[in-house]
Formats: C-alpha cells, sequence, structure tokens
C-alpha cells in the first residue's frame, strides 16, 4: 500500500503532565510545581494522560475514538491539532487540518453573529474571500438569519451553537477533528450535522471523532479506537469497539463476546462482580428449556425458565428480576417479579423460578442480570443484590421468521400478519375516523 | 521528560519529505518562530486587531469617545496636581503639554508592556482549543496600542497648537519614535507573557514596575532635576529617550544625544531578540501549565 493512502500516522505517542502534587503537600510540592527543574522528580510523580499511542487512519476514512472520561481521547485530539505537544513520540498528518475541539471557538459574545463568522472562520483556517462566498450558505445551514448582525450574547444557546457549527461545517481541510460536536443541537440539528460528517468524508477527507455517543459512533464511522487510562485497548470495527465500550462501562466481561459454554449453570458466590458491594444473597442461577433441560441455547419463540438460588437473606417482601441485556449491554428484556403480584414471604433459602413463556428476542449473545431486594409496594424497592453478568446464553433465530431484517440484534422479533386490499384508500391522515369503522387495510384474521 | 526516543520509533507510513505532511513531536529545546505561518495567517492577525479594537468600547454608551475621554482626563489630573498645587519644575515649558508629550510615549509603552505580557493568558480559551502562531497574539497586542496611542498622539498636537506650539515637519518622525517605542514595550512584555501563564504573580508586580519606572523616567518632571553624576546611568533607560525626543519634536526642547543613547537601543534590540526567544520556547507548553 503506498504512503499515499494515510492520512494520519501516528507513532509511540504519549502525553505525560506533572503531578506535584502525588507525594505530599507542603512546601516541598510547591516547589515542585513551580520550579520543575530545580525540584527532583520521581517516575511517580508523572501522570500519562496518552501513552505509546500507533495509529493509522486512511484517507477517506471515519475514525472513532471512545473512551471513558479521562481516557486519554481529548488529549490525543489536542495534540494532533497542534494545541499541546507530545512528551514523547510523533505523529504525521497529510494536508490541511481542521479541528474543532469545541463548538464556538474564537466566538466573542459581544461581537455580532456575522462578525464572529469571520473570525471563526479564520481560526479555523479559511481565507476571508471563502468565508465571504459562503456566507450566504453558512448563515443558511445555521437558520439564524434574523439575528445575525445581533451581539451572540444575546443568542439562545441553541442559535449560538448551530452558528457556530455551521461555520466549521464549511470547512474544507483534508483532515477534520471532532471532539463532541454531534451532542449540540436539537435531534434535528443532529441529523443535519451527521449528514454533514458522512458528505465530508464522502469527497475523500478524513475525519477523527470523538463521541460518548455509541450510536453516533456506530453509525457514523468504519473503524474506531477505545481507549481506557490513556492505553489503545482496541482497534478494529466500529461495532466490536462499541460492544466493547459499552461492556466495560457496565462492568462486564472483558471478552468480546458472551462465552456459552456454562451448561446453563453458573455459580455466583464466586468472583462474579456485583453491582452493589451488599451481601451476596443470590447464590446460582441456571437456565432451562420448557421439558426443564438446562442449556444456553434457545431459539426464539422458546420457553425460558430461569432459576435462582438464593440463601441468607431475612427479608419478609422480597423482589426477584432479570434483565435481559444485548452484546452492547443494552437492556432489552426486564422481568420483574412484581409485574404480576410480588412473591409472597420467602424462606431464609430457596429457589425462586421465573417462566418467561416466549422468548421474543432477535438471534445474538445475550447477558442476564439477576437482581434482589426488598419490595415496599407500589413502585417502590430497595437493591440488595444485584449480579451484572449473572449467566450469558444465545439465541438463534431458527426460522420463527424469515426474509430479510433477520440480522443479529436487530431488538424484538415478532410474528405479525399483513394484508394488503386492492382498494384506493383515502390518507390515513386524512380520515381521522378509526380505521375498524371503514374497513381498515390491517386487520387481525 | 522522557525523551523522544528516536531509534526505537518504527516507520511511520507517511512520507516526511512532503511538503504538506505536518509533523507533530515533542518539543524541541531549539525556538522555533514561524515566520513563513504568520505571514500566511495575515488575515486572521487582521481580524484578531479589528476584534480588539471593536470589543474594547463595545455597550458604552459613549463608545469611542473614551479613547478621546481617558487621556484627556488624565492629563487634567495631572496637570492640576503636579503643575498647578505642587508646581514641578518643567523647565519653563506650560506643565499641561510638558508632561502630556512625556505621557504619550509612556502610556504607549506601559500599555503595550501589560497587553503583551497578558496577551497568552487572556487567550488561554483560544489557545487551548485552536492552534494558529502565538506571535500573532502578541503583535495584534501591540498592533491595537499603537493604534491607541497615535489617537494620543493626535490629541497631543492640538493640546500643543492651543498652547501655540504649532506642528513642524520634524514631527512626520514621531509615528517612527513610536515604533521603536512600541517595541521596547513588546520586547519587555515578551519576556512574561510566558511567564505569566504559569505564576499569576507577574500581572502585579509589572504593575508595581511599571509605576515605578514612570517615576524613573523624566515624564512628570524634567530630567534636568537628576543630579549629573547619575547622569549616564539614567540616561540608559529607552523611555527617557523617547520623552526626550517628543519633546524636541513637538516643543523645540534642547536634545542632547549622549553615547547612552546607542548603549539604551542595543539594550532593547537585546532583549527584543532574547524576548522573541524566550516566548517562542515557552508558548509551546503555555496550554500545560496554564
Amino acid at each position: 500500500m503506498s504512503s499515499s493512502d494515510y492520512a494520519i500516522s501516528v507513532r509511540n505517542l504519549g502525553k505525560r503532565y506533572l503531578m506535584p502534587h502525588r507525594r505530599g503537600r507542603g512546601w516541598r510540592a510547591h516547589l515542585r510545581e513551580f520550579f520543575p527543574a530545580f525540584a527532583e522528580q520521581r517516575e511517580d510523580d508523572y501522570f500519562c494522560a496518552l501513552c505509546d499511542l500507533d495509529l493509522d487512519v486512511k484517507r477517506g476514512e471515519i475514525l472513532g475514538d471512545i473512551g471513558h472520561n479521562g481516557s486519554g481521547k481529548s488529549t490525543l485530539l489536542k495534540l494532533l491539532s497542534r494545541v499541546t505537544l507530545p512528551t514523547p513520540g510523533r505523529a504525521l498528518l497529510r494536508g490541511r487540518v481542521g479541528s474543532l475541539l469545541e463548538v464556538g471557538t474564537g466566538f466573542h459574545p459581544d461581537l455580532t453573529g456575522r462578525e464572529n463568522v469571520f473570525m471563526a472562520g479564520a481560526l479555523l483556517g479559511l481565507p476571508q474571500r471563502e468565508i465571504r462566498a459562503r456566507f450566504a450558505a453558512i448563515v443558511d445551514f445555521s437558520g439564524v438569519e434574523q439575528f445575525i448582525d445581533m451581539p451572540v450574547k444575546r443568542y439562545s444557546s441553541g442559535m449560538y451553537v448551530r452558528l457556530a457549527y455551521a461555520v466549521a461545517s464549511t470547512l474544507e481541510s483534508d483532515i477534520l477533528i471532532l471532539d463532541e460536536v454531534l451532542a449540540v443541537g436539537d435531534a434535528a440539528f443532529r441529523e443535519k450535522s451527521q449528514a454533514n460528517i458522512e458528505k465530508v468524508a464522502h469527497d475523500g477527507r478524513t475525519v477523527l471523532l470523538v463521541s460518548h455517543n455509541p450510536r453516533a459512533v456506530t453509525s457514523i464511522c468504519q473503524r474506531a479506537i477505545v481507549l481506557d487510562g490513556g492505553r489503545c485497548v482496541f482497534q478494529g470495527t466500529a461495532e466490536a469497539a462499541v460492544a466493547l465500550y459499552l461492556r466495560n462501562l457496565h462492568g462486564l466481561e472483558q471478552s468480546t463476546t458472551p462465552t456459552t459454554d456454562n451448561n446453563g449453570f453458573q455459580n455466583l458466590t464466586s468472583d462474579k462482580k456485583r453491582v452493589t458491594d451488599a451481601q451476596s444473597v443470590l447464590r446460582w442461577v441456571s437456565l432451562h428449556q420448557a421439558e426443564g433441560i438446562r442449556t444456553t441455547q434457545f431459539c426464539t419463540g422458546d420457553t425460558m425458565i430461569v432459576r435462582i438460588g438464593y440463601a441468607g437473606t431475612n427479608v419478609r417482601w422480597p423482589y426477584f428480576a432479570v434483565f435481559l441485556l444485548n452484546d452492547f449491554a443494552e437492556r432489552v428484556a426486564t422481568f420483574q417479579s412484581t409485574h404480576a403480584g410480588e412473591i409472597g414471604a420467602i424462606a431464609h433459602a430457596g429457589v425462586v423460578e421465573c417462566f418467561v413463556p416466549q422468548l421474543l428476542l432477535g438471534e445474538g449473545a445475550y447477558w442476564l442480570m439477576s437482581d434482589f431486594g426488598e419490595y415496599h409496594g407500589g413502585t417502590l424497592a430497595t437493591c440488595l443484590d444485584c449480579v451484572g453478568n449473572a449467566i450469558n446464553f444465545r439465541i438463534t433465530l431458527n426460522g420463527y421468521v424469515g426474509g430479510v431484517g433477520v440480522s443479529s440484534y436487530q431488538g424484538r422479533v415478532q410474528r405479525t400478519r399483513w394484508q394488503a386490499t386492492a382498494t384506493v384508500l383515502p390518507m390515513a391522515i386524512e380520515s381521522p375516523a378509526p380505521p375498524s369503522s371503514r374497513d381498515a387495510d390491517v386487520k387481525p384474521q | 521528560m522522557l525523551e523522544p526516543t528516536s531509534t526505537s520509533l518504527q516507520q511511520t507510513l507517511i512520507d516526511t519529505t512532503d511538503a504538506n505532511v505536518i509533523v507533530i513531536e515533542a518539543s524541541r529545546v531549539a525556538p522555533r518562530i514561524p515566520f513563513a505561518e504568520i505571514y500566511r495567517q495575515r488575515e486572521l492577525l487582521g481580524l484578531f486587531i479589528r476584534r480588539q479594537l471593536a470589543t474594547r468600547y463595545r455597550q458604552m454608551a459613549l463608545g469611542i469617545a473614551w479613547m478621546l475621554l481617558e487621556p484627556l482626563a488624565q492629563l487634567l489630573l495631572i496637570s492640576v496636581v503636579f503643575g498647578m498645587l505642587l508646581r514641578v519644575e518643567s523647565n519653563g515649558y506650560p506643565y499641561t503639554v510638558y508632561a502630556f508629550a512625556g505621557l504619550t510615549p509612556w502610556w504607549l509603552f506601559s500599555r503595550t508592556v501589560l497587553a503583551v505580557a497578558g496577551c497568552l493568558q487572556d487567550n488561554l480559551p483560544l489557545i487551548s482549543k485552536v492552534y494558529f502562531p502565538r506571535l500573532l497574539l502578541v503583535l495584534a497586542a501591540a498592533a491595537r496600542e499603537y493604534v491607541d496611542g497615535l489617537v494620543a498622539f493626535v490629541l497631543l498636537l492640538i493640546t500643543a497648537a492651543s498652547f501655540g506650539f504649532l506642528p513642524s515637519v520634524k514631527l512626520l518622525l514621531a509615528p517612527l519614535v513610536m515604533v521603536l517605542v512600541s517595541l521596547t514595550g513588546v520586547s519587555i512584555g515578551l519576556w512574561f507573557a510566558a511567564v505569566m501563564v504559569r505564576f499569576r504573580d507577574v500581572r502585579p508586580a509589572l504593575g508595581v514596575a511599571l509605576q515605578a519606572g514612570m517615576y524613573a523616567t523624566p515624564i512628570l518632571y524634567a530630567a534636568t532635576l537628576v543630579p549629573p553624576t547619575l547622569r549616564e546611568f539614567y540616561q540608559l533607560n529607552p523611555m527617557l529617550w523617547a520623552v526626550e525626543i517628543f519633546r524636541w519634536l513637538l516643543l523645540d526642547a534642547p536634545l542632547v544625544l549622549t553615547r547612552s543613547l546607542p548603549l539604551a537601543l542595543a539594550l532593547v534590540a537585546v532583549t527584543l531578540i532574547s524576548g522573541l526567544l524566550v516566548f517562542s520556547t515557552q508558548e509551546q507548553v503555555t496550554v500545560d501549565v496554564q
């Protein structure tokens, strides 16, 4: 592959900060802070915001950069946009770089929208004549034409942000660095800006995007990296990166896919990570088919029985709950013992059973979260024990439904009935009358 | 600091010899003054200057009139206190004009020092979010103060004329002298700009130092008040020469050039060059030490 196919190439990149107050607080730390050259530094005085990153981004690629707060993703963007210099390592960027680390950089509250458009444009590296040529388009994109000659301090925050983003959207740089900018504006504006980013990448420009929004990353980016504690823990497809990030976020296991080699039984007393640090009441969990056979393989539409063994509780009125989570750690089902009427008083130890008549979930791997606590009636309850990744299992569609749209993790799967009639009906919006009264197009058979 | 271990670096996938490639590396000790980049970004410089001038008097009822009112009010106070009450020696010239001729270059100098020294700290939100040559901020701050200085200069001309000192051809030198005064201010400001971000102590200390400097310069009094034995050191102050030349330009006051003048100019040149070097090395870490 020739070198011109790459837009960004990063080797051993890192950023270390001196933390003078790690050891002690007194005058020595004060000395270390203000005169680092004269004070002795030890290795543990440093904090590594980003360590040893190797990264190559192809031209025209949209790379997502995800991680928890403090994982180093903004540090990476700051290094690449030359706001701060790396301590070790080097990065090479091909072409003009436009970076948007914050929406509204360079906006002065006392200046009018018009003046600020020119200022912000110049800061992003746009020549004045280009801004002048595109001024109408910028104002149009932002939708604030009425107020363009008003100081921006009088703008609503939405208007402010839209105008600022509109300037940035006209950037024609080869590499675009964006930090959390999709988090601004209302849904319509977010959609507009997302379409804009996709267009940018379509033109062969490269985008590096930091976002906390997993949905945005999976829908916009092809590839993503996951940072954790300043280190890159994953590089690969956006879907896999997001799945890893979300599982970390929810305290689930580090493995990339749930393992199902547990024979449908899982002991919860050993090293299972508990969501609460309360006493461990939940002792084991097992999964069964309708006939009672223990398994981890289910088919859509199957019956599932969850048995939960518990011990060591004096709670008089308990609740038990089972949550099903998909591979993105999103909860897709909630089964509460209080849904239908609470379980009566329970013994000190025993087994509870949750009977799910039909598993109406699409194909994929799932996690089961088990929760236990005291029920106070109504919607009040106190959680006493909760195991995030109690057990995992897999669901196979097995022909429950056919046709298209049956790939993994598409949500709930349900058989539906469809019928078409030859009669041309008036548009639904023109006919407020309920469909049943006029022989509707969809009718249960 | 960890040294970049260039030997252990793996080969990057981008050819560094390409002119379009930006190389980002650990800060080198050598200062780098990006002249080419500053030239490329001259439009941004123009916008910075315009912005600073435009925002200074926004939302003030009297607006741009403050540009005139401020120096006039100060001048009035000083002439009343020092000229009428204390009767400070002014070599036989009307005190108001004499003091004003000294104050005009001094204001330019002290404001330039403060503006340049504060330019990084005042713009931290900006420089921590976007990259551009930081020297643009210095140039913009100096230019803004120069414009204010020109306004004060025009006021000075009018004041002098009203006292009977009509303008002469010599005055064409005045803008050039003001450029030198401005550079003197920039040279000192550069030294403190990067330091001020780490040590906030600098701002108040600088204020006190400038106050002292004002009394060390014959602005409110005549230089002849200083004992002759000290005069050679006293004349090393570049601002003394600026004030003396201004009085010569406007009031035709006698100007005696001594060997201290080239020394003072050399001092400015050394401070300016070293200031540029200090600034260009220190500004690279500004965002980290803020």
